[in-house]
């Protein structure tokens, strides 16, 4: 059983939309990934005309909501770089020691790589939501409209990784671990070049050793 | 052996029909309006089409829950549509979202209209709804089915339980995709749209499941998009779930312009709805009216905004909202080569113009709102008579003011609907005049204020009458209005915009400007100073008077153009009399020169 790599539609953001872009595609992802009784909850995004869905499990709000200002701390000292954001699923197994003497082993069974080209604007950036941009008074002129045309471009890219992120959860389900009573989601991890610039490598080396070696679950 | 396949095969059913029954309810949850008398839901309890009313399956919602581990929001027409007792797992389980629209909301909605239009795909007339006549689009069609055709025929090595076990899994991820996915379909805005606005909408979207499925044709199928999950492998067949829909892009737009109007219009930040108390001191009492307040407002952010960009700069609006930026600040609008309607001939129709720009009239709506108009109140000059360059917005002022001042607000926004269309051309004939009209070598306050002001003042008239008379000057205007700005005097104009077809030539304003700073003539009869300037213009040339009386009759502001004129003319003759009684009084000897002379 492999460990399933799906890169997602790279989405060219402003500083300002990376919060919004990203709590909607991690949760989306995470949501696909809560396998446990869940009470849904649905989000429309204040920037873009979408809504889109959590688990409504605080926890995963909360680890969601922490990865994502790390990563914009991080972005605003690199900014006008395109960077990736993983997030990877796991299975704990308490294993029989291998090299690495760990007795509890992640095994990753899959892989979102979340792409961001974050940019920061040239002139200062609109306050509020989208529809403040669209308003005649705010943005006279041209600045407006290229706001405006940009923030509609996003959305629909934004629609289109939704898209993606459905369509890989219909057709790859074999490798999803099976579901465990009183398991609400997967565990999983978010993880982007800088929360450890210097680990993010061996992370991914990491996972790809054991991604061949992943349990067999089903059938 | 047997009997363990047996109740497998049981548990597999089990599951194929609860798969089928949250399937539903995810679809209906996310599709079926709140009951709300907003959304026309009279005829709700016919939505769902089911041809049995049975409710058995009601007692067990909460325990379905907990299949597939997805928590629902309760939904009973789901529930109790899907007639649990009677469906076959075999028989594909069809949802269709309709769009409908009635044919009577049409008649009041430009926006209901062209969504008809958009959906002009499969127009048909239904009388599920008494008498009225309805139009109805399926906008997404939901098939789920079970397929047993051989397939178990690919035997794996698992054993049915785990079988089991898998097949719940991907029913289960199938079914977290597709709470995903019906919110991301265009359906779900109308839905969202329909729920979250208090609005009244002039559609409303039904999900049916019916019992007898008319095919599409081919044309309607490829007018739709089609999405098909990867169906879910079961013991004995496959669970396959797929969702034809159309692509509602200008839909959506349409849709929104229509309802999307009133929601500006009710809290717009001069609105007497939203600020009834508020009081313009500076405005002459004999014109304090309420509509005359809330478009000081609209004048107020032009002249901000008129302030901001001077005159002579061009604020080089972008194209999609030129026509809204032109309503907001004329000078802008004026210097915009490529505007199309800076031709001021009539063929640029208001009413064709309006409809082409819905959606610009909707942002007009909202841009005054951004606009801080309490700068402007200070600034104000006294004499200045309200106006509005914002024709809708002004519109959406005058309705409520027609009520006489804070009205309920529903009975303006019903207005609002009501006039769409007028409003919409006379904003278009606003535009004309206002392209036409040189006022950007006016002077600030008083010259531009004028011409608005006329349009402003226009409460008591129909607006049709109005819409012409706007569009007739407008047209007219160009050729004539230089003569006309010199033939006229200025100080009626300075009468709370008394005159509806003045020309604005830069002398005018000069002299306005002029006249205002001139100290009153008269303090001790009135505290407003718009008859003072009146009564001094026709004092020097009464018959001017008459004049702008008949003119402004014809126009908009008949009521109050009548008022300042024959008040001006009336106090002129009285105080001729008094002076004649004075003068005749205090030197009796006196010859007629001295009346003259005096």
């Amino acid at each position: 059983m492999n460990c399933e790599v799906c890169n997602l539609k790279e989405l060219e953001v402003e500083s300002f939309e990376i919060r919004e872009v990203l709590r909607c595609v991690l949760h989306t992802i995470v949501f696909h990934r809560a396998l446990g009784l869940i009470r849904p909850k649905d989000i429309d995004l204040e920037l873009f005309d979408i809504t889109y869905v959590q688990c409504g499990e605080i926890e995963v709000e909360k680890k969601i909501d922490d990865k994502i200002e790390q990563f914009i701390t991080w972005i605003g000292k690199h900014p006008n770089k395109k960077s990736q954001i993983c997030l990877t699923f796991y299975e704990v197994k308490t294993k029989q020691p291998s090299w690495f003497t760990n007795k509890i082993e992640r095994l990753y069974w899959e892989q979102w790589n979340i792409n961001l080209s974050a940019f920061q604007p040239p002139t200062k950036p609109p306050v509020g939501k989208s529809h403040h941009s669209k308003l005649v008074m705010d943005h006279p002129g041209e600045e407006s409209e290229d706001i405006s045309s940009r923030r509609t471009l996003l959305e629909q890219s934004l629609q289109e990784v939704l898209f993606q992120i459905i369509k890989f959860v219909n057709e790859k389900k074999d490798h999803v671990p099976p579901i465990n009573d009183g398991v609400i989601y997967c565990p999983f991890e978010i993880t982007f070049p800088s929360s450890s610039d210097s680990t993010f490598g061996m992370d991914m080396l990491k996972r790809m050793l054991h991604s061949g070696g992943h349990p067999s679950m089903l059938s | 052996m047997n009997r363990s396949s047996n109740s497998e095969g049981a548990k597999a059913e089990q599951i194929i029909f609860e798969f089928f029954a949250k399937t539903l309810h995810i679809i209906l949850e996310s599709r079926t309006p709140f009951m709300s008398s907003r959304n026309f839901s009279s005829s709700g309890e016919q939505m769902i089409c089911s041809p049995s009313s049975s409710s058995s399956s009601s007692s067990s919602v909460r325990p379905r829950d907990k299949w597939f581990n997805l928590a629902l929001r309760e939904c009973p027409a789901a529930l109790e549509s899907f007639d649990i007792g009677r469906r076959s797992t075999l028989e594909p389980l069809v949802v269709d979202v309709v769009l409908v629209a009635r044919a009577f909301d049409q008649m009041n909605s430009p926006g209901g209209r062209e969504l008809i239009r958009n959906f002009s795909g499969k127009e048909y007339n239904s009388d599920q709804d008494d008498c009225e006549t309805k139009n109805e689009q399926i906008i997404e069609r939901w098939l789920v089915q079970y397929d047993n055709r051989k397939v178990r025929e690919r035997r794996s090595s698992s054993s049915n339980n785990n079988k089991l076990q898998v097949m719940y899994k991907k029913a289960t991820l199938l079914l977290r995709s597709l709470f995903v996915m019906v919110r991301l379909l265009p359906a779900y805005k109308i839905f969202r749209e329909l729920n979250s606005s208090g609005q009244i909408f002039k559609f409303k979207l039904v999900p049916k499941v019916p019992t007898i499925v008319e095919p599409f044709t081919r044309i309607e199928e490829a007018e739709m998009q089609k999405f098909a999950f990867t169906p879910v492998d079961t013991i004995c067949g496959r669970l396959c779930m797929s969702v034809l829909y159309r692509s509602l892009s200008d839909v959506s737009c349409s849709q929104q312009s229509a309802p999307v109007s009133p929601t500006f219009i009710t809290d717009y930040v001069g609105s007497p709805l939203a600020d009834p108390l508020k009081s313009f001191p500076s405005l002459p009492l004999s014109y304090g009216s309420p509509p005359l307040m809330s478009f000081q407002r609209r004048h107020s952010w032009s002249f901000d905004r008129y302030k901001a960009s001077p005159p002579s700069v061009s604020c080089s609006p972008s194209p999609t909202r030129s026509d809204s930026q032109a309503l907001v600040t004329n000078p802008c609008s004026r210097r915009l080569p490529p505007h199309p309607c800076q031709d001021f001939t009539p063929p640029c129709s208001p009413s064709a113009h309006a409809q082409a720009f819905p959606r610009s009239i909707t942002r007009t709506e909202s841009a005054p709102v951004r606009i801080p108009a309490p700068t402007f109140e200070s600034k104000q000059n006294v004499v200045v008579p309200p106006s509005s360059h914002l024709k809708l917005s002004r519109h959406a002022s005058l309705k409520p003011v027609r009520n006489t001042g804070p009205v309920e607000s529903g009975a303006a926004l019903e207005k609002m609907h009501i006039y769409g269309r007028e409003d919409f051309r006379r904003n278009s004939g606003v535009k004309l005049s206002s392209n036409s009209s040189p006022r950007i070598s006016f002077s600030r306050s008083s010259s531009r204020s004028y011409q608005d002001g006329f349009d402003d003042t226009d409460f008591p008239c129909p607006f049709d009458v109005e819409y012409d008379e706007i569009t007739d000057s407008s047209s007219s205007r160009p050729g004539s209005f230089e003569q006309r700005g010199d033939a006229h005097e200025p100080p009626p104009l300075e009468s709370s915009g008394s005159y509806p077809k003045k020309s604005q030539d830069a002398a005018v304003g000069a002299l306005v400007n002029m006249l205002k700073k001139a100290p009153p003539l008269r303090q001790d009869v009135s505290e407003s100073s718009i008859p003072e300037l009146c009564w001094k213009n026709n004092k020097n040339k009464p018959g001017g008077g008459q004049e702008i009386a008949t003119a402004s009759m014809t126009a908009s502001g008949i009521a109050l153009a009548a008022k300042t004129t024959a008040d001006a003319l009336e106090e002129l003759r009285s105080y001729k009399e008094m002076k004649n009684v004075l003068l005749s009084e205090s030197t009796k000897d006196s010859s007629p020169f001295a009346v003259s002379e005096s």
